[in-house]
């Protein structure tokens, strides 16, 4: 609203306009990257009431009065520019993105707010600039992006590649309480909603870190919120938008595993180390090096048999904006299609199509309404389908590292006459047919999801009860349904092929035939929302120096979500309710002293009807030194200095298990069963005690922040520090005895600080036809339990209190056993009836399992000889980085486009155990080569090799910090480069048209070289999830 | 103000819309307001359900804190602890290995085993019962009376059970009465002392013996099929029977780890005890309903015999033999989870009763599994027994011996017991897999054990003996005495008990506790355990002995487990019991 008001008052003050000087005329267009802008002020410089706006096409023409010969362009939203007319050809102006103006806004809860006059700590982008990033979730190309933005992606595959992330780090002990609030268009959308959204649909993305922005959100606010809007039409003729892009996906590592013959002289030498008989003989050996017997000795390769080197993905969208002053619309169409990296095993026996794929459609229609002077309303419908689809029942990239299941030498790709064969070593004991026999012909998992939101609101004027004041209602449903369904098929004809006497035998209990297909599904998901919100608005300046602004919100919501319920087994849900009122009022001086108010008194049914409410209040000022003229003075390069703070209270309501904290409930339990023939009796059983008095969490929010603006807004700087105290965490209690007999409810004990800083830093400037933009992103968190319910632990060392929430814990190592270590232990444990309890020297792990040199050496930290559970103590950082650093560049010159953001992550710690670095659970790795061994006992980058799979040289078993990976990285996250053609080689009607080739994760700098995984990986898993993909794309876009 | 009215009537339709709107919204606000899905306690013990439904499921409730002990410590049995077997899995943290190599503290004993707060919640729940069950109005009667009092016993008898398993691992426990605790009431609960518990345990079991039911089961009172497992009156005296053996124990009785500690025993000796746990015994034999099964096999697999005391019904399927199953059968997989030990091997006697150490036993150690007790092929599978129409092979490298990094016996012996009869069949099918928690032979040798200690070696303990070695299929010998030296001393029978509590009861978790209360753990589990490598040359076969575990006891501590570490933590009134 106020943009157009905004707008209004520039058109009337250049309306009359002076007639003087040179009179040459100008003529020319403005884009951005994305399109043609109308609507940008085109003004001449030194001349400032001569200008005009650009039309619906983005042309304006302007008679140039003055003797600069320099145009401004100047568009909310990007970087004002200045333009040399130098001939008398079209002139092409390109703008830049900008968020530093001072007359920039940011949207925050049910409103915008300029940099100038902005008190709290917001931070947002344009959609623009990550509009041809190729990913299918918005969240994941925010990461650099947004200072106080951390995200984690912890897996590649389509469809389930969305970034789990937090606005500044984790501050609750509660699982379930770090998720940010996210609002789309002033309505909450869940974590998964979010990231269906089309990014071609939205038009800026904020996220709210301080209590003050996030204060009327109120019982919800504590873990920031990341608020989206969407595009909305802005009048004039059709205007049309095409994007088309494809790319190509490749995993960010491709896994190397050794081949047969490196795998089986590994094998032996863990058997001589275990002193058992070794697997393979030296004819076997020799065979699997020469490779001449490929079906007795196979060599197989199994990643490359069944990935490929690269899927593909397209991505295509529509849309049309436009409309009239009664009618403006939007609507775009989108269409989405992600492949796996899983080879087609196209099998005769079966057509389906089990790889891995994710298709989306979009759809969106934004219209705005003007019913009369007063009375605006607006529709918004958007849909989204989608297909997740995904191998039956296998996990194809979990299957290649798992060595139990699939070995090099196990089993050739295909039998001499074209059947399947199968796992035929003893290293294989479930014997499964080979894996692209079951991707082939074991079916698919198949998801099909159907998202759909309604938004109706409706905006009355009221200037005539007082100038400034409106009223809002609105009315927002959205659903989910989503359906899965299963085909898949059991008997898989395999093969074991002997060429000695070329004979075929039939894997144990398989069958002949192909069994038939089965069938089955189920309705996973299906859920709704309704939320209602009327609020009042107002906003007016006095005497051209009170601005006030208030806003009073009542807001209210129901949210159901099918679940199983409690003593019933069909589908039903019990709606989550919500309802609460919030007012902001916000006063500023000139624009120089600045204050604003927010506070909410909401609540929701999780709490008992007595608890359910609570008020939080936030506070914020501001200090716009540059309009003291003492300051301006001294210091005229300044544009913008302002110091703000903000501090106020927030909660959040996310208890972990039971919803209903204050109630006990009684839960289905186990069958038991009497009688003479086996009679099951259905039993109930005694749920967590219910806690009265349980209620939302609350933090404690300090912000203080500087904005700065130099040089005319080239520089800008933005910085904040924040100290949040977050208490009455719901936890459970660790101190009372087992003898009570039941669990104990969440109790609101747990406290933690969580304190950083975050801010950005840009410079835009000129040089001749190069534009460049340059900024950097900052965010650091650190986070510390300054209180959980923990019993006194055995040892100091054991207690989690006083570190950071993730914290891991584990054995310190202190490098491998040496042949003298084992002698002295030996010597020791002879001489004290054979324990090696009291060794103060060397201490050994309590599991019975005789230490051997090359086995790894753990530090004692109790000092009794033993190595057990009391030696565990913290290692490493959380898995989840504390500093996250973006640097973008973007440089424009003519039609040619870059921008590149390199982003980093710092201080994380990530393990890989099981599958994914064990031996004999995991494929043999280039790792594995570098084993301890007596020739190798310095550079050893790995334990001695064995069988048992739970020695002290297991991450499972003895988790330590020689697995942690004290963990950083620095990546090529997204990289844009076009071509915007000329003007004169667009053909009729087509009014832009940019070439480009964008990539996303193109480089990975880690510093780790253990595992082959991607760094944001999630710590102490198998590393078998689908391997995060770079993707390199090239695209076109028309604007019509 | 008649511009702002003008402007108002002028939009007075948007605004009455708008505000219609929103009150229809907002006034829509009778919703659902609490969680109707829950259920609270006023639904179990429900003052108008008649027929009782809830209050029965949340009984079923108190009986699922029952264990099964199949497979129930990590994935062994918890036998695999003591010195019958090791587990084939044997790693640092594998439940049992941890137990039997003394590998645990305060703060890291095992889950499965550390099961005091699993207790605590199951004595919590009866006590709910007890106290809320009154206001059910069950219309159903039995002996006259509401029915809801057979149910109300059968939750005693159950706390009874439990306070059992909390007595035999930790000593005396914090006695709750009928208490059921709040978060805000005082729960910094002193232990009571050994003797409160086991007069607490066997008063509660005199107390409802009367009022449970009683086999064999007939209708009117009661229905065979809906009734069969529930706890009866010969349930309720073999517990206190098995309580007052126990108590008579060395460990407890005379033998206390911390002699003026009453939380750990009984301060002095007292002969009597024994008397009392034989009397007990006796009563249960007094009934006179039940018997001895011919087949021993049996036992196991039909779950309506003469011989269940009281049992825990399993499912019907064939996981005992995909867990503990000979590998080296793609057909029938088992996973050899359970190894048996040499020294479980060589306590069964010959088929005519005499010890294999015995001169005149005809023990022949090139063929070891000839002419032995035919317990041994009931329990374990040997090399050379039949098993899935072949004969087994344990031999290194043979079939079910292979000798991969595939899970295989360590011991060269597999688990037989609690089986089907898979003898002479390709494939498993399914079989009841019930727990057995009180059976007849287990009360005959409690008997023989309680008599020995406070009678001597009188002829009824040679027949109780005697008995149990006849269904086995001992020879009866010319004296009829199946083996058994005539004339022996109370400490040469006390000895013939112990090794046939050994093999009757192998893996019914009876030797774990069993060396401990008659206090030899500190013995039998500080020598290495055992098996047998069996080398094929040609077709001889050599036996050759090896150690497959070093297990470890630490004495006196680990006679009785500590009290879990928090729960000392956690309230100071909570003694530690000596040693941990």
């Amino acid at each position: 609203m106020r943009k157009i008001i905004l707008f209004f008052q520039i058109i009337i003050t250049l309306l009359p306009v002076a007639l003087y000087a040179q009179n040459r005329a100008v003529t020319g267009k403005v884009r951005d990257i994305s399109g043609v802008l109308p609507g940008v002020s085109v003004v001449e410089k030194g001349v400032p009431t001569n200008g005009v706006t650009t039309d619906v096409n983005g042309r304006f023409s302007l008679t140039l009065k003055g003797s600069t010969n320099k145009l401004v362009v100047r568009f909310i939203g990007f970087a004002t520019q200045e333009v040399t007319v130098t001939d008398d050809k079209p002139l092409d102006v390109i703008l830049q993105t900008s968020t530093n103006g001072l007359d920039e806004v940011s949207v925050i809860a049910y409103g915008t707010k300029k940099r100038i006059t902005n008190t709290g700590a917001v931070s947002s982008i344009s959609a623009s600039d990550i509009r041809t990033v190729p990913t299918a979730n918005v969240q994941n190309a925010l990461t650099g992006k947004l200072p106080g933005f951390f995200s984690q992606q912890g897996s590649g595959q389509p469809g389930k590649d969305a970034s789990d992330f937090y606005i500044r780090g984790v501050s609750s002990l509660n699982p379930a309480g770090n998720q940010p609030l996210i609002i789309v268009d002033d309505i909450e959308y869940s974590y998964d909603q979010l990231q269906q959204i089309n990014v071609n649909e939205i038009e800026n993305i904020s996220i709210l870190k301080d209590a003050s922005t996030t204060a009327v959100y109120g019982i919800k606010g504590a873990n920031g919120v990341l608020v989206v809007t969407t595009r909305r039409g802005k009048g004039g003729a059709p205007k049309v938008n095409v994007r088309v892009e494809a790319g190509t996906q490749q995993p960010t590592k491709t896994p190397k595993f050794l081949n047969s013959y490196d795998a089986a002289v590994l094998i032996n030498e863990a058997q001589m180390n275990d002193g058992i008989q070794q697997s393979f003989t030296q004819q076997d050996l020799d065979a699997f090096k020469n490779g001449n017997d490929p079906y007795g000795h196979p060599d197989v390769n199994w990643y490359d048999k069944i990935f490929k080197k690269q899927s593909y993905q397209t991505n295509a969208n529509l849309d049309i904006s436009g409309g009239t002053n009664a009618l403006k619309y939007f609507v775009s169409g989108g269409a989405l299609n992600q492949n796996g990296l899983v080879k087609d095993f196209a099998d005769p026996q079966s057509l389906v199509n089990t790889n891995y794929y994710f298709k989306r459609y979009n759809f969106r229609s934004n219209l705005d309404l003007k019913a009369n002077k007063t009375l605006d309303l607006r529709l918004d419908i958007t849909t989204r389908f989608s297909d997740l689809n995904q191998p039956y029942n296998q996990n194809a990239v979990g299957e290649v590292y798992n060595f139990t299941k699939t070995t090099p030498f196990t089993a050739p790709y295909l039998n001499p006459n074209g059947t399947y064969s199968y796992a035929y070593s003893n290293f294989n004991p479930e014997h499964l047919p080979t894996l692209n026999a079951r991707l082939a012909t074991g079916g698919y998992q198949r998801s099909r999801r159907t998202d759909f939101n309604f938004l109706f609101g409706a905006t009355q004027k009221l200037d005539a009860l007082t100038d400034g004041l409106s009223v809002t209602g609105r009315i927002a449903y959205s659903s989910i349904e989503q359906f899965t369904k299963q085909i898949f098929n059991g008997g898989i004809p395999a093969y074991h092929y002997d060429p000695v006497t070329n004979s075929y035998a039939l894997r144990p209990g398989a069958t002949y035939v192909y069994s038939t297909y089965a069938l089955t599904g189920n309705t996973d998901l299906n859920s709704n929302n309704y939320n209602l919100q009327v609020y009042a608005n107002y906003d007016r300046t006095f005497k051209n120096a009170h601005h006030f602004s208030g806003l009073l919100l009542f807001n209210q919501t129901a949210n159901t979500a099918y679940a199983a319920p409690l003593l019933a087994g069909s589908l039903v849900g019990v709606p989550q309710k919500f309802r609460g009122v919030s007012g902001k009022l916000g006063y500023d001086y000139k624009q120089k002293y600045l204050l604003d108010f927010n506070v909410a008194y909401n609540g929701t049914d999780r709490f008992a009807a007595d608890h359910r409410f609570g008020i939080f209040p936030a506070v914020s000022i501001g200090y716009n030194l540059v309009k003291e003229e003492f300051f301006s003075e001294a210091l005229p390069m300044f544009s913008l200095f302002k110091i703000r703070g903000s501090y106020g209270l927030v909660g959040s309501d996310a208890a972990p298990g039971n919803r209903y904290v204050y109630n006990q409930v009684y839960n289905q339990g186990s069958p038991y069963s009497f009688g003479q023939t086996p009679n099951p009796y259905n039993s109930i059983t005694e749920g967590s005690l219910g806690n009265a008095n349980v209620v939302w969490e609350r933090s404690k929010k300090l912000d203080i922040g500087l904005d700065m603006n130099l040089f005319n807004d080239k520089l800008s700087l933005t910085v904040d520090y924040f100290h949040d105290i977050r208490y009455n965490q719901l936890i459970t209690p660790g101190s009372v005895p087992l003898v009570l007999g039941v669990d104990l409810p969440a109790v609101n004990i747990g406290k933690t600080r969580n304190q950083g800083f975050d801010g950005q830093i840009s410079y835009h400037g000129k040089a001749g036809n190069l534009q460049f933009n340059t900024g950097l992103v900052f965010s650091y968190a650190k986070n510390k339990i300054l209180f959980r319910d923990e019993a006194t632990p055995a040892y100091p060392w054991l207690a989690q209190t006083g570190y950071p929430i993730g914290q891991q814990y584990g054995y310190h190592s202190l490098g491998f056993y040496t042949a003298q270590d084992v002698t002295a232990i030996n010597t020791y444990m002879a001489g004290n009836g054979n324990s090696n309890v009291g060794n103060k020297n060397i201490a050994v792990p309590d599991n019975g399992i005789p230490i051997q040199p090359g086995d790894l050496k753990y530090q004692d930290l109790n000092g009794d000889g033993i190595i057990n559970v009391f030696d565990k103590r913290a290692i490493g950082n959380p898995n989840l980085p504390n500093t996250i650093l973006g640097l973008s560049l973007q440089a424009i010159y003519k039609g040619f486009s870059v921008s590149v953001l390199l982003q980093g992550s710092f201080n994380y710690s990530f393990a890989v155990v099981g599958t994914g670095i064990e031996p004999f659970q995991s494929q043999f790795q280039p790792i594995h080569q570098e084993r301890w061994t007596p020739n190798n006992s310095v550079n050893a980058a790995f334990p001695r090799l064995g069988l048992n799979p739970t020695s002290v040289n297991s991450p499972t078993a003895y988790f330590s910090d020689f697995w942690l990976v004290n963990a950083y990285y620095v990546r090529l996250k997204t990289i844009d480069i076009g071509y915007q053609l000329p003007n004169k080689l667009l053909p009729f009607k087509i009014n832009n048209a940019r070439l480009y080739l964008s990539a996303y994760n193109l480089f990975t700098f880690d510093n780790y070289k253990k595992y082959q995984q991607d760094p944001e990986i999630s710590t102490n898993t198998a590393g078998d999830a689908y391997i995060n993909q770079r993707v390199v794309n090239i695209g076109i876009q028309l604007g019509l | 103000m008649a511009i702002i009215k003008n402007t108002i009537m002028k939009n007075h339709k948007n605004i009455i819309a708008a505000i219609a709107l929103i009150t229809v919204i907002a006034g829509c606000k009778k919703y659902e307001q609490f969680p109707v899905d829950k259920v609270g306690i006023d639904y179990i013990f429900d003052k108008k359900d008649s027929a009782g439904v809830n209050a029965q499921k949340y009984l079923y409730g108190i009986y699922s804190v029952l264990k099964n002990g199949h497979n129930r410590v990590g994935t062994d049995y918890l036998d695999a602890a003591s010195d019958d077997a090791i587990s084939s899995a044997s790693s640092p943290t594998n439940v049992v290995t941890v137990l039997s190599t003394a590998s645990y503290n305060s703060y890291s004993l095992p889950a499965d085993e550390n099961l005091w707060g699993t207790y605590y919640g199951g004595i919590r729940q009866a006590n709910e019962f007890v106290n809320n069950i009154e206001v059910v109005p069950v219309l159903a009667k039995y002996k006259g009376y509401s029915i809801k009092y057979l149910w109300k016993s059968e939750a005693r008898f159950l706390r009874a059970m439990f306070y059992f398993e909390l007595l035999k691992r930790y000593g005396g426990v914090p006695l709750m009465g009928n208490k059921v605790l709040t978060i805000a009431d005082d729960v910094n609960i002193p232990r009571n002392s050994f003797d409160d518990c086991v007069k607490y345990i066997v008063s509660e079991c005199d107390a409802i013996k009367d009022s449970l039911l009683t086999a064999p089961f007939t209708l009117p009172e009661s229905d065979a099929n809906a009734d069969s497992h529930r706890p009866t009156k010969g349930s309720a005296l073999a517990l206190k029977a098995r309580v007052l053996l126990y108590a008579a124990s060395p460990l407890f009785n005379g033998g206390n780890i911390d002699p003026t500690n009453n939380l750990t025993g009984y301060t002095d000796f007292n002969a009597a005890r024994w008397a009392a746990a034989a009397a007990a015994a006796k009563d249960v034999i007094d009934l006179n309903v039940y018997s001895l099964v011919p087949n021993y096999k049996n036992v196991f697999l039909d779950q309506n015999n003469p011989e269940i005391l009281f049992m825990r019904q399993g499912g019907n399927n064939n996981s005992v033999e995909t867990n503990n199953g000979p590998v080296g059968f793609t057909a029938a997989t088992g996973k050899g989870q359970t190894s048996p030990t040499q020294e479980l091997v060589n306590s069964f006697p010959m088929a005519n009763g005499l010890a294999i150490s015995d001169p005149a036993a005809n023990y022949n150690e090139n063929d070891p599994y000839a002419n032995r007790d035919p317990r041994l092929s009931y329990n374990i599978i040997y090399n050379g027994a039949q098993w899935l129409n072949s004969s087994i092979q344990t031999f290194e490298g043979g079939q079910s011996k292979p000798n991969s990094a595939l899970q295989q016996t360590k011991s060269g012996y597999y688990l037989r017991k609690f089986m089907g009869n898979f003898e002479t069949t390709n494939t498993y099918s399914s079989h009841n897999t019930d727990w057995l928690i009180l059976r007849y032979a287990d009360i005959l040798l409690a008997y023989a054990e309680a008599t020995n200690e406070s009678a001597g070696p009188t002829n009824d303990v040679y027949t109780t003996l005697g008995k149990i070695r006849q269904r086995a299929g001992i020879d009866g010998g010319g004296n009829g005495l199946y083996g058994l030296k005539a004339g022996m001393t109370k400490e040469e029978m006390r000895a013939a008990i112990q090794n046939e509590r050994r093999i009757e009861l192998a893996f019914e978790e009876s030797r774990y506790w069993d060396i401990r209360r008659w206090k030899i753990a500190e013995t039998v589990m500080n020598q290495p355990r055992t098996g047998v490598s069996i080398v094929k040359l040609g077709s001889t076969l050599n036996y050759n002995p090896i150690n497959i575990l070093t297990t470890r006891f630490v004495a006196p501590k680990m006679y009785l487990y500590p009290v879990p570490y928090d729960e000392v933590q956690k309230n100071p009134n909570m003694k530690q019991n000596p040693g941990w």
